[in-house]
């Protein structure tokens, strides 16, 4: 049952492959733009043994993570201070109405002029955009805690600091994790996206690269690669994400 | 195949020609019986309430009449006609009636529904549409989107869809099982009053015995795992029926025993 | 809470927001940071003001605002069509679902560079850029809501004997409209940013390529502006299709 829903799964995209590369060959295509897909497979394997792949997905990753760990992390503190005082909540709801929606890829040249080239401009960036959704989700993660969990802070007489780090981190920890989760992939997209628009860095930057230097194989093997990056990040984290949480993470990411 | 005697004991309200007659009909989900040898009949204009534990595939029986399931074996005929899919003249009610609204649609856009669906030119749907919903009293409440709506109401409004389909005969699953005890006796009262002045056929669907014998002409015992006819019971009880009067009858009374009895007895 | 008090708390939060910006003038006016780096609201303003004046930035802002929602209509179009088609077909799903999947987690700004290799640098290429990123929301969506009606309004379907189409029109898409709806907000989302990027790139005129030029001329204030333009583009955008959400989804309400 699995097998067969797998192969009729696979059908169209090994189609769509052997048209494409019959298409190349009887057409004895040379093109600036197109490759075959054999040529596509010769490239990406060149790139990964001469390092360029390892060193590329290096770069990105690196971006991509250190902007998501400043980023979520300083969104954690704040939607803990917001949640827990909800009247800092509805001082701040403006401010956060009016920054949300500046798109990160705006602030592109300003980084680049502050920062110049290099990690701390996408970090920067990356920081910028994973910020919201981890204090969105974080923000109704905390208002959301059964109220009886508080009663128990109180009965328990915890300061304020045990109230967050006993009860309230841990009971928001699930969703925390989701909004870790989706932020993952703004992460990987607002990385590659500055690589590709300005900095000379990553797998964005090398598929650039190879468009203008007319290298199709390379490109589209480096768009292939991406795709299985994006698909194996969220896959890690969805994995994760049902090993430490099951069905509370599950429920955590309808809301 | 019309010369077999009926397993099930023949019942009074058997007409010669049957309305929607079950020929020795069996059913089965994969390796698991549902029906077994189910064989009776329902007259024009007759009501005819199914009743029986859960398991007793009353539901699957309904289903087949309103042409949504087809048995593995013997057949169901409708009019003389064997079922093979949903009739334009048979309307099917269903017991989760916040499931089976257009939840995007207000109260008349649900009734238009069935009007669209039998091709009512878009001028005559208005007035038409009207008529039902005052005709169920949800009048004030056309502009209405079902959440608007209590339980009741949107089970009045399920009843003016099915009525808009003008129907020959209305197949009714547990229609009321969700409400509670007063709206569902305003609610049944209101359905015999539709049902008896267009003189529709009824098939309805129940697991509760006083419903059955309040509503029906007769009512059908099933037996379950698999599910086959126990017993028929004509009720006698004088129309219109009245919920005090005719729940006191000792006709009701006595049918009451004496189905209660016989349930309890294939219980054991 | 009282439409009294909400108003006060609007106002409070409306009252921080001009605090940080004062505290923004402050720190570019005594932090020493040259104004080059860091102008004060007051230059970003004026910016804003002279380049409105001269109708440049006007101009700009509504360049780049066609070629969002260009892209954007054409593919919310696309998408709830295709998506619909998908969504109804059970053997669509089935053989077309799982190359879905494993396209999207791609990040949409890498089609960038291969429709660059196809169409050059070129307003042309922007725009499908745009309309090629910003169909994935919609397509998937639609696909989703399409084909997760609830089973027994597809029973109601059939008991009405509604044909497959009319299955479609009167119960599928319309079950759908909440996801198209979330769906074409982020794929609005997507085509702003995709609209930027693509001007910088292809030099198109637009904010995009504008915010680029000031900055490496350092003409910051100018720059300022530009993204301030940015964030208004994106947070009108996001008020409107939440008005449409608001409206559309009335029956949801209680």
């Amino acid at each position: 049952m699995n097998a067969t829903k797998f192969a009729k799964g696979a059908i169209f995209p090994i189609a769509a492959l052997i048209v494409w590369e019959a298409a190349m060959r009887i057409g004895n295509v040379q093109s600036d733009s197109l490759a075959a897909p054999s040529q596509i497979a010769a490239a990406f394997y060149q790139a990964l043994i001469d390092g360029t792949i390892p060193r590329r997905t290096g770069e990105t990753l690196r971006t991509a993570l250190t902007g998501l760990a400043l980023g979520g992390g300083a969104a954690v503190i704040v939607s803990v201070i917001l949640g827990l005082v909800p009247a800092a909540a509805r001082l701040m709801q403006f401010s956060i109405e009016v920054l949300r929606p500046v798109p990160a890829v705006a602030l592109i040249p300003v980084a680049i002029m502050t920062l110049g080239f290099g990690y701390g401009m996408g970090i920067a960036l990356v920081a910028f955009a994973c910020f919201w959704p981890v204090l969105i989700y974080g923000h109704s993660a905390i208002v959301n805690i059964e109220p009886q969990l508080l009663d128990v802070s109180r009965v328990l007489r915890l300061g304020a600091f045990g109230r967050v780090t006993k009860i309230v981190l841990p009971a928001a920890l699930p969703r925390y994790f989701v909004a870790f989760r989706l932020s993952a992939a703004v992460a990987l997209i607002i990385s590659v996206t500055v690589e590709i628009a300005a900095n000379p860095l990553g797998i964005g930057h090398e598929l650039m690269t190879a468009s203008q230097s007319l290298h199709p194989d390379l490109m589209f093997a480096m768009l292939l690669w991406l795709g299985l990056v994006g698909w194996a990040v969220n896959a890690v984290l969805l994995f994760a994400q049902r090993r430490l949480f099951g069905p509370a993470a599950y429920s955590a990411s309808l809301q | 195949m019309d010369t077999n005697v009926a397993i099930a004991p023949r019942a009074a309200g058997d007409t010669a020609e049957p309305l929607i007659r079950f020929h020795n009909v069996s059913h089965s989900f994969g390796s698991r019986q549902i029906i077994d040898n189910v064989d009776f009949s329902v007259g024009r204009s007759e009501f005819v309430c199914l009743i029986g534990p859960s398991g007793c595939g009353k539901t699957t029986l309904l289903r087949m009449v309103g042409g949504l399931l087809t048995p593995s074996m013997g057949e169901v005929t409708y009019a003389g006609h064997r079922v093979d899919g949903p009739e334009s003249d048979v309307a099917f009610m269903f017991q989760d009636y916040s499931k089976a609204l257009l939840p995007w649609r207000t109260a008349s856009g649900n009734v238009s529904l069935a009007l669209e669906a039998a091709r009512v030119p878009r001028a005559e749907r208005a007035p038409r549409i009207e008529a039902l919903l005052a005709k169920v009293g949800l009048s004030r409440h056309a502009d209405h989107y079902p959440a608007q709506l209590s339980g009741g109401m949107q089970q009045r409004l399920q009843i003016a869809r099915c009525l808009a389909q003008d129907p020959a005969v209305l197949l009714m699953d547990e229609p009321f099982g969700a409400l509670d005890a007063m709206t569902r006796q305003a609610l049944q009262d209101e359905m015999l009053r539709l049902i008896e002045t267009s003189a529709t056929t009824a098939l309805f669907v129940t697991h509760d015995l006083e419903e059955a014998l309040y509503l029906g002409d007769r009512v059908i015992a099933l037996y379950p795992n698999p599910g086959r006819v126990a017993q028929i019971f004509d009720v006698k009880l004088p129309r219109p029926r009245n919920q005090l009067t005719s729940r006191e009858d000792p006709e009701f009374l006595r049918l009451r025993r004496e189905i209660f009895d016989f349930i309890r007895e294939g219980e054991t | 809470m009282s439409p009294v008090v909400r108003l006060l708390w609007f106002g409070g939060s409306v009252a921080v927001t001009a605090l940080l910006v004062l505290l923004w003038q402050l720190i570019a006016t005594y932090s020493g940071i040259p104004p080059v780096f860091l102008p004060g609201p007051d230059r970003a303003w004026n910016a804003l003001v002279a380049g409105i004046g001269t109708g440049e930035l006007t101009r700009l802002t509504w360049a780049t605002v066609e070629r969002m929602l260009y892209g954007w209509v054409l593919a919310s179009m696309l998408g709830i069509a295709l998506g619909a088609l998908i969504g109804s077909s059970r053997r669509a799903r089935e053989y077309i679902g799982p190359t879905l999947e494993l396209v999207r987690p791609v990040p949409v700004s890498a089609f960038m560079p291969i429709v660059m290799a196809f169409l050059g640098l070129s307003g042309r290429m922007v725009l499908v850029v745009i309309a090629i990123g910003s169909i994935w929301p919609v397509l998937l969506a639609t696909v989703h809501g399409v084909s997760n009606v609830e089973p027994r309004l597809l029973e109601v379907s059939r008991s009405l004997r509604f044909s497959r189409f009319q299955t479609l029109w009167k119960f599928a898409l319309p079950n759908a409209q909440t996801d198209i709806l979330a769906g074409m907000r982020l794929g609005l989302t997507v085509a702003l940013v995709l609209a930027v990027i693509g001007e910088m790139l292809a030099s198109e005129a637009g904010l995009g390529y504008h915010i680029l030029t000031t900055a490496r001329s350092y003409r910051s204030d100018q720059l300022f502006a530009g993204v301030i333009l940015l964030g208004l583009i994106g947070l009108a955008s996001n008020l409107v299709l939440q008005a449409i959400e608001w409206r559309v989804l009335r029956w949801r309400r209680r």
